[in-house]
């Protein structure tokens, strides 16, 4: 007992003298925060870019176009019908509507049509502006016909909160930094083999496992710090909010922790040189870091990566950290991503539990 | 007390030359017998045996490759023997290794160390792997190292870093101690350290085993030695009674030009053996003055060139040269 508290004190110690390991992890999650962070920056949802062409001169045209410049949500822009489809065509509008010439006229006979452009290439921006566009033109034709629809719809907005690029990328930023930090000690492992330094350790009384178990807790200790680092960051610059129970999110992080140091512990046990086993933690770690749905979903991956994405242990630890930071889930919500990756930890102990070698 | 001289060790059946008959020695620390270890193909250690008594310094002898780390590593748990029987400090090592573990000391051939601890806290760290250990300041003392307690391993120059794992060795103050080749690349005056640190811990009761290549270090620290070579014990006696097997008082080491015919030397009054070495001849004297002069007497007569010729005591190093036909780091 005496000596595993000591190898946990000595084992922080280590790490936190190890600026290779504090900067590959920690430092990496937080530049990922405040470069994503400043870029797509804080605020809701962007307005929808309208392109409004008049070509009518006369006052109904120019009435429809102010009622449209006072909307909310629409930021218009007017120009000629050239300049507008280019600047649909240059990805900065996400729509053009075009009032004909005839539009005045046409409306005083009963009947006008408008032209609308839709910006194809971004399906999520297209839905918003065709719904958009709909729903001015269904405002505009009662207006003119000054009929009352017989149903009549009450809007009131629910304060929702509004999900930044930032709230969902603070999570997988915190899922990425446990896998820099804990995957890597299997690279020490082998290491400390190839040194010597295991088998210097074999001549005293100590067990594998309380070396082992010793390693494993210093790192922990050390991964809920960073990650402690790392929220207060995104809460403090970014406002991020944390919805779920800090003992929840304190679970997911501590069991993320320990499942990427079992799987460090398989790749350090089957390889003998430290390079290669830098090598096999990189080969799993970068793919995993993006397929792990850290940076971007991953729900709408092509066929053939699905069932990688589904293999990874990330994926389900980004998942488990969103439901509790993002929509406040209890333990009970997020239990199936729990026990994936406690299964996927206790697998990858039981494996490098055998195959341990002092030398 | 029987002993068998070998004139020079050809096959396995030959029996070594040991001081004692092989009954197991009552106060024996170690206790070896038939030891074997193989790796793979390679037969590293071929069923040797030998006592460690308490209180003495043990070598073991040998050139690179004889077998003494693997000996070692068994003796200190770390590897298993494929047979043989082990015993230290009167515990089986292989049905024991901790318990063994607990009182004996280790340093081991290169010990690397964690670059991220001090000296200091290495040491303390080692400390509570042992149910009592001694302070590292007191350790620190031990090997002259107060002033490097703050330092990192990489901070250390040889000399300091093999001091600081002999203070790991002594950290729970065991009453046996292995080192494995304790002085390879150190400086002299560290060597000389090591060694007075060596006959300081035998003063206070300590038993110690030590290989080396070294055959000054053999014969300047060793009460008894076991001569190691190819996996067998090829002699084991005190450093004494190991030179006196060449029945020589004096070596006459010279270069002669010409490379004449041993045979012819071989003939020269008072001579016990000749042997060729690397660009050099060896004649091993039971009367000095005649023979020396008996040998330049004869150059002169061949018209042959004496040269670097050195007249000393025998030494470990022509003992093993004797024994197996080549030297100690040939």
């Amino acid at each position: 007992m005496k000596a595993f508290i000591a190898l946990v004190r000595a084992g922080v110690v280590m790490l936190r003298r190890n600026r290779t390991l504090l900067i590959t992890s920690l430092g990496l999650a937080l530049i990922s925060i405040f470069v994503f962070g400043w870029l797509f920056g804080g605020g809701g949802t962007p307005k929808l870019q309208l392109g409004v062409v008049n070509d009518d001169t006369s006052p109904l045209g120019a009435q429809v176009v102010t009622q449209l410049q006072h909307s909310d949500s629409l930021q218009v822009f007017t120009g000629t019908q050239t300049e507008e489809v280019q600047s649909l065509r240059d990805g900065n509008r996400n729509a053009v509507l075009v009032l004909p010439a005839t539009f005045g006229a046409d409306l005083r006979q009963g009947h006008a049509a408008l032209q609308v452009y839709y910006d194809e290439s971004n399906p999520i921006m297209e839905a918003n502006a065709r719904a958009a566009v709909q729903s001015i033109v269904t405002g505009l034709n009662q207006q003119m016909t000054g009929q009352t629809s017989p149903v009549t719809l009450h809007e009131q907005a629910v304060s929702v909160r509004n999900l930044r690029q930032i709230d969902w990328l603070t999570p997988g930023m915190l899922g990425m930094l446990l896998m820099w930090a804990n995957l890597s000690v299997g690279v020490l492992l082998v290491e400390w083999r190839q040194q010597g330094i295991l088998r210097r350790l074999a001549a005293t009384p100590i067990r594998p496992g309380v070396l082992m178990a010793s390693q494993m807790l210093a790192r922990l200790v050390l991964s809920i710090a960073q990650g402690a680092i790392l929220i207060a960051v995104a809460i403090v610059a970014f406002h991020v909010q944390i919805v779920g129970s800090w003992s929840a999110l304190l679970l997911a992080v501590t069991l993320g922790a320990l499942t990427m140091m079992a799987l460090g512990f398989v790749a350090g046990s089957f390889t003998k040189k430290p390079e290669t086993a830098q090598a096999v933690t990189f080969l799993v770690s970068f793919p995993m870091m993006f397929l792990g749905g850290s940076y971007f979903p991953t729900d709408n991956a092509p066929a053939f990566l699905a069932p990688v994405v589904k293999a990874m242990p990330l994926t389900y630890l980004n998942d488990a950290l969103r439901q509790i930071i993002n929509n406040g889930a209890g333990l009970v919500a997020v239990q199936t991503d729990l026990l994936i990756l406690a299964a996927w930890m206790v697998a990858a102990l039981l494996l490098s539990g055998r195959a341990f070698r002092w030398s | 007390m029987a002993a068998v001289i070998p004139g020079r060790f050809t096959t396995q059946t030959e029996e070594p030359y040991v001081t004692q008959t092989e009954e197991p020695y009552v106060d024996a620390i170690v206790s070896v017998r038939a030891l074997t270890k193989r790796y793979g193909k390679h037969t590293a250690v071929d069923g040797i045996s030998f006592d460690i008594r308490r209180g003495e310094i043990f070598g073991m002898l040998g050139p690179n490759g004889a077998g003494k780390t693997t000996t070692l590593e068994i003796l200190e748990g770390i590897r298993t023997q494929d047979s043989g029987e082990v015993r230290v400090v009167g515990l089986d090592v292989r049905r024991n290794r901790r318990a063994v573990q607990r009182r004996i000391g280790v340093q081991l051939q290169a010990t690397t160390l964690f670059t991220e601890l001090t000296a200091h806290e290495t040491l303390a760290l080692f400390g509570s792997f042992y149910p009592h250990a001694l302070s590292p300041e007191t350790l620190l003392r031990e090997v002259a190292l107060e002033e490097k307690a703050k330092a990192f391993p990489q901070n250390l120059s040889g000399g300091q870093r093999q001091r600081l794992a002999l203070a790991l060795a002594l950290v729970n103050d065991p009453e046996l101690l292995f080192l494995d080749e304790p002085t390879t690349g150190l400086d002299p005056q560290s060597r000389r350290m090591l060694w007075d640190t060596v006959l300081r811990l035998r003063e206070r009761g300590k038993t110690l085993l030590l290989t080396t290549h070294f055959m000054d270090e053999a014969q300047q620290l060793c009460d008894r030695i076991a001569v190691l070579d190819g996996g067998h014990i090829i002699a084991q006696d005190t450093p004494a009674g190991l030179i006196g097997l060449l029945g020589a008082t004096a070596t006459i080491e010279c270069a002669l030009a010409g490379s004449p015919s041993i045979e012819a030397l071989r003939g020269l009054p008072h001579v016990t053996d000749a042997r060729q070495g690397t660009e050099r001849i060896l004649l091993y004297t039971e009367n000095v003055e005649t023979t020396l002069v008996a040998l330049l007497q004869w150059a002169a007569a061949h018209g042959t060139a004496v040269d670097h010729l050195q007249v000393h005591a025998p030494t470990l190093e022509d003992v093993f040269l004797k024994l197996t036909g080549h030297g100690l780091r040939d």
